[in-house]
């Protein structure tokens, strides 16, 4: 206990000193007077909690500890049913979860199905990126470059040329693709931290470039007005523009506009499974074994005679298209785009659902992405703390489990012993 | 001398102090960098804290009728460094020294993690609006021929110049003459055979990040007062620029930091000089990726080789 | 215990009940969505349009609400970000509200404005100047300020007939409102003769503009257009002044904040703004500008009363009409003239004012500002 009272009287000093002042005293701007005020008595409440905690935690440090370490770990492999059973429920289970997502939106209110939509887009997003950072282990934080192409894409193509969703969604995948290509030459030779640096420049660029070159994107004002996916040709608006016809006029049903809210969902989701079905057979592919190969470690990797060049830009490739389908639709389903939608922090929340999601493991980024996006409308009363929890549980996760929420569990088989 | 000379010249003086500040705040990633190899997102943060805690300790001495202009400065300088410091010394402590070691994505992670936290920890404790306060320091000197062009140097300007002069004097006298700072080189060329050999690396790591925070709160105290207005989002700009700056100098290497800073200063006056003023941020981006594409050591970097 | 248990689940019956009374009270009442920056760094113009909204709101309510309804304000938050008011929208929808104040900056309008059309949802903006929004012929679109266009124009033609800069500069921080009005004093003034030395955007949030002005000093710039907002033109301002380069500046209404004073100190002194007519200063609306002032609430802001005149408007309407069907509402909207507290007002059938509101002013260092003749 002596021993631990210098450390614990030092932490509590280091927590005094780092909230005393800026927490402790607020600038109060009044006009062209700017004062000083003592934070009122609740704040230096909390600061006092603090620091006596801290002292606390710290002067008990040993015997907590211990506490913590017999406390059982959660296995979440541990409540699943045994593996067989498990390889034959899957498929089942699969299916039924499957169905209930396309079901589901008739019977929930219109703002859940909305929010679901956002949430798809983001899992999309995610799956993409962890192509690149999951699988082939290589840092992108510019991966919001890509997104922005695929939804300028449709966008600038919609407005000129005016092609329809369906028909802009492919060229959109491809342009990402395009681009991923384009920064994944110059990056071949990077390692880890320098190939961060420069998708973050790249990234960066992009949305600069974007919003000044106001001729063509519109610069800062964006794009508006950008058409929204149709049914085969069938409009799901109050009123159809001359030559097509609207939804609800062709079944003969009143006009109701959570249709194309459910719409939006649907074409979302079956994007999402296309996403999901072609990773799936491609992690399974010798291509997906390389990407895999790549990220334990580079140097082996060329040893063995796989050849980096074309695992790095094929993962590049691959993950940007799917930003591109995913801008594509982002840009359909707001109907208007901007630079302001394309910043580092979305690239860094992608990469925050990525990681915590388990980097290489599908599961897992779902159900982050979901996580990630269904928590703030839950705790709007928390809105303005919003980005400081994002920030505290990013760092405190990396704290407590590294490897994300569900770590990736490479596909194998076990061979039945006699 | 002709319109245009002094004209440069005038862009010169300009680019040269914007520079020393990002000279300043780069020597801290150089730093981090050198000796655990990790990238310290949150360094720009610790700059406007910095910043944050001068104005406040500025503003409070002013309301607690101290008169003295030297003495509310060097008060404010002392706080900043204080906190900043602490600032440093606490998220080393508790985001990166448990992930040394792993694999060098998750310590990314946290410091991203880490600069968001910190943006938004200022920006509820003292609003997300600008704070502005008046002129400290106005005034200076100017020559050249008015009907050509007048240059004027400010004193905020020299001010600048200066301490941030003997902040990297005292810096690399420190780093080159005292022992800890001949551990710090140790460290930087070979973390574990330091250890071995008996230093404590952690102190070691821990006072880089001291040192690195204290020179950011010290670029923070001067732009504070060069430019008079702050928000919590300063931080993120400066800390891009200041990286960019440490990387074309040659990420590790403290000269390479101070080089950078100053080139990368003069060659954002120089563009907006010639070009329109909102391709400067391009020009930064795009000199970062250049260096890192052809020359990725940097000006004065050492290439590292990658043992297998 | 078991006594306490009882008693205390009798009390939450009891609270549960009341509680349920209430909401259902509230379910009467008429919900006007607020929809406005409340966080992030224009906070400060959503807090304007919200105090004038719920002014309004309260004041009616005092007064026996509308056709026997209550109002209710709701706020919701898009941080001037058009990705969050795209979600706003859709929750004000969800919600089932179909009467909106808002948004705010014209880049969060615009997307916004498109879901209220479609949605059926009366949307009134008391701050948002740009003139896209009402150019796409939607029937529920309406605002109560004036346009960017005529700001502009105003600024043109008071530079053309009374400033007369033999070098001018105009600059702009990119971003949609700043840039549109600089654009178009700048074409209005190269129509009349007077065309721009240097033309160039800023970026938004950058501290350091000394390079900017090396440049307008070098090209001899003897008047200064800014399109944009206070904390970019706050610094140039005052670096301008430390760097002896002392020229005439106007901006927007953008720029009509005490937080300019703020950062640029005396340099503020002499600036040109267009800006809403204070409505503040005007003696009919003397009594709310004291109830403002009673409550700690700054009536100053440009949004404040063009906020309180929209839910007037709004009011006005429900209560000719007798109902409060959008559609029906925005007929009348058009159809009728109001008299509110931005003074007598009617609307086109775009929806914008028929009359402009803005006038010429010379801001102060000490934040106040004098009305100069047109």
């Amino acid at each position: 206990m002596q021993r631990a009272l210098f450390p614990a009287l030092f932490s509590a000093l280091v927590t005094f000193l780092l909230t005393c002042l800026v927490i402790g005293v607020k600038l109060e701007q009044d006009g062209p007077e700017l004062t000083v005020v003592n934070a009122d008595a609740a704040t230096w409440g909390w600061i006092a909690f603090a620091v006596v905690a801290v002292f606390l935690v710290q002067l008990f440090h040993q015997p907590l500890s211990a506490l913590k370490q017999r406390l059982p770990t959660p296995h979440i492999s541990a409540l699943l049913p045994r593996e067989q059973l498990r390889s034959r429920l899957t498929p089942w289970l699969i299916a039924l979860v499957v169905l209930g997502l396309f079901i589901w939106p008739f019977m929930v209110s219109r703002g859940s199905v909305d929010l679901a939509t956002l949430a798809l887009i983001y899992v999309m997003l995610g799956l993409g990126l962890n192509i690149v950072v999951g699988f082939a282990g290589l840092l992108d934080l510019g991966y919001v470059a890509f997104y922005a192409v695929g939804a300028y894409t449709y966008a600038l193509l919609s407005e000129y040329y005016g092609l329809s969703f369906w028909a802009c969604l492919p060229i959109a995948g491809l342009m990402a693709a395009t681009f991923g290509c384009i920064l994944g030459f110059p990056v071949l030779r990077l390692r880890g931290d320098y190939l961060a640096i420069v998708t973050l420049g790249f990234g960066e660029i992009i949305r600069i470039l974007l919003n000044n070159w106001t001729d063509v994107t519109g610069g800062p004002n964006g794009i508006s007005g950008i058409e929204k996916p149709t049914l085969f040709g069938l409009e799901f608006s109050r009123r159809a523009a001359e030559g097509s016809q609207t939804f609800h006029e062709f079944f003969g049903i009143d006009y109701d506009s959570s249709h194309r809210v459910v719409f939006l969902y649907l074409v979302a989701l079956l994007l999402v499974l296309f996403t999901i079905y072609v990773i799936n057979r491609v992690q399974r592919m010798p291509i997906g074994r390389a990407w895999e190969a790549l990220r334990e470690d580079e140097i082996a990797c060329r040893s063995l005679g796989l050849n980096p060049t074309v695992i790095k830009l094929s993962a590049f490739t691959m993950g940007a298209s799917f930003a591109g389908f995913a801008g594509c639709f982002f840009a359909a389903r707001q109907g208007f785009i901007s630079p302001e939608s394309f910043t580092f922090i979305e690239s860094a929340i992608i990469l925050a659902i990525v990681v915590l999601g388990g980097m290489g493991s599908q599961l897992g980024v779902i159900l982050a992405a979901i996580a990630m996006t269904i928590l703030p409308e839950l705790a709007r009363e928390f809105q303005e703390y919003r980005m400081l929890m994002f920030g505290g549980v990013m760092v405190l996760m990396m704290l407590w489990r590294p490897q994300g929420l569900l770590p990736m569990k490479r596909p194998q088989l076990e061979l039945k012993t006699s | 001398m002709s319109e245009t000379a002094l004209y440069v010249l005038q862009q010169l003086i300009n680019g040269l102090t914007i520079g020393s500040t990002y000279a300043l705040i780069a020597i801290g990633y150089t730093m981090v960098y050198g000796i655990i190899g990790m990238i310290n997102f949150a360094h720009g943060e610790v700059y406007m804290i910095g910043t944050y805690t001068a104005f406040i300790t500025i503003i409070g001495l002013v309301t607690m009728g101290v008169g003295s202009l030297p003495i509310i400065l060097l008060l404010a300088l002392i706080t900043a460094v204080i906190i900043s410091s602490t600032y440093g010394y606490a998220i080393e402590r508790v985001a990166y020294r448990p992930l040394r070691g792993g694999p060098r994505l998750i310590p990314l992670i946290t410091a991203i993690g880490m600069s968001i936290f910190l943006q938004n920890y200022i920006r509820l404790a003292q609003g997300s609006r600008d704070l502005a306060m008046p002129s400290l320091i106005s005034g200076g000197i100017s020559f050249g021929d008015p009907a050509l062009f007048e240059v004027s140097i400010s004193w905020m300007q020299m001010i600048i110049w200066s301490v941030t002069l003997v902040s990297m004097t005292a810096l690399a006298l420190f780093i080159s003459r005292s022992r800890l700072g001949r551990a710090c080189r140790a460290c930087a060329q070979d973390l574990k055979m330091t250890n071995l050999l008996g230093i404590d690396t952690n102190r070691i790591i821990a006072l880089t990040f001291v040192i690195g925070a204290a020179l950011a709160a010290v670029a923070g105290v001067l732009l504070g007062l060069y430019y008079g207005t702050i928000n919590p989002y300063i931080g993120f700009m400066a800390g891009l620029k200041a990286f960019t700056a440490a990387v074309l100098g040659g990420i590790g290497s403290i000269p390479g930091a101070m080089l950078g800073g100053l080139i990368l200063g003069v060659t954002e006056a120089l563009t907006a000089a010639f070009f329109p003023s909102e391709y400067k941020d391009v020009v930064a981006f795009s000199l970062l990726v250049l260096i890192l594409l052809f020359r990725p050591t940097g000006l004065l970097g050492k290439p590292e080789v990658e043992k297998v | 215990m078991k006594q306490t248990f009882g008693s205390f689940g009798k009390t939450l019956l009891a609270a549960g009940s009341l509680l349920a009374a209430v909401s259902n009270v509230q379910a009467e009442s008429l919900k006007i969505g607020i929809a406005g920056p409340v966080t992030g760094p224009v906070a400060q113009y959503g807090d304007m349009q919200k105090i004038g909204a719920m002014m309004a709101i309260r004041q009616i309510n005092e007064a026996g609400g509308i056709n026997g309804q209550t109002l209710e304000g709701i706020i919701y938050d898009d941080a001037c970000d058009p990705k969050q008011a795209v979600a706003v929208a859709n929750r004000i929808v969800n919600d089932d509200i179909r009467h909106v104040i808002g948004h705010l900056c014209s880049s969060s309008t615009e997307p916004a404005s498109d879901i209220y059309e479609e949605e059926g949802v009366l949307m009134i903006t008391a701050a948002s100047t740009s003139p896209t929004i009402t150019e796409k012929g939607y029937e529920l679109i309406f605002r109560t300020i004036g346009l960017d266009s005529l700001q502009g124009s105003l600024a043109a033609a008071h530079i053309r007939d009374h400033v007369k800069p033999e070098r001018l500069a105009v600059i702009h921080d990119k971003q949609q409102y700043g840039e549109g009005l600089a654009t178009t004093v700048k074409d209005l003034l190269a129509a009349d003769g007077i065309e721009a030395e240097m033309f160039e955007g800023v970026t938004p949030g950058d501290k350091d503009f000394s390079a900017l002005i090396a440049k307008l000093k070098r090209n001899n710039i003897d008047f200064v257009y800014y399109g944009g907002y206070h904390p970019e033109l706050g610094l140039i301002l005052r670096q301008s002044r430390e760097k002896g380069f002392d020229v005439p500046f106007m901006g927007p209404e953008g720029v009509v904040n005490s937080d300019l004073a703020a950062i640029a100190g005396e340099a503020m002194e002499g600036v040109l703004a267009t800006a809403p007519k204070s409505f503040d200063q005007n003696p009919e609306n003397s009594a709310l500008t004291e109830a403002f002032k009673a409550r700690n609430e700054d009536p100053s802001g440009p949004f404040v009363f063009p906020a309180y005149a929209a839910i007037q408007v709004m009011t006005d309407a429900i209560k000719a009409t007798g109902e409060t069907d959008p559609y029906a509402l925005a007929e009348y909207l058009r159809a009728n003239r109001f008299d509110t507290t931005i003074g007598e007002i009617g609307f086109d059938a775009r929806g914008d004012l028929t009359e402009s509101t803005f006038m010429v002013y010379r801001l102060h260092a000490d934040g106040s500002k004098t009305a100069l003749s047109e």
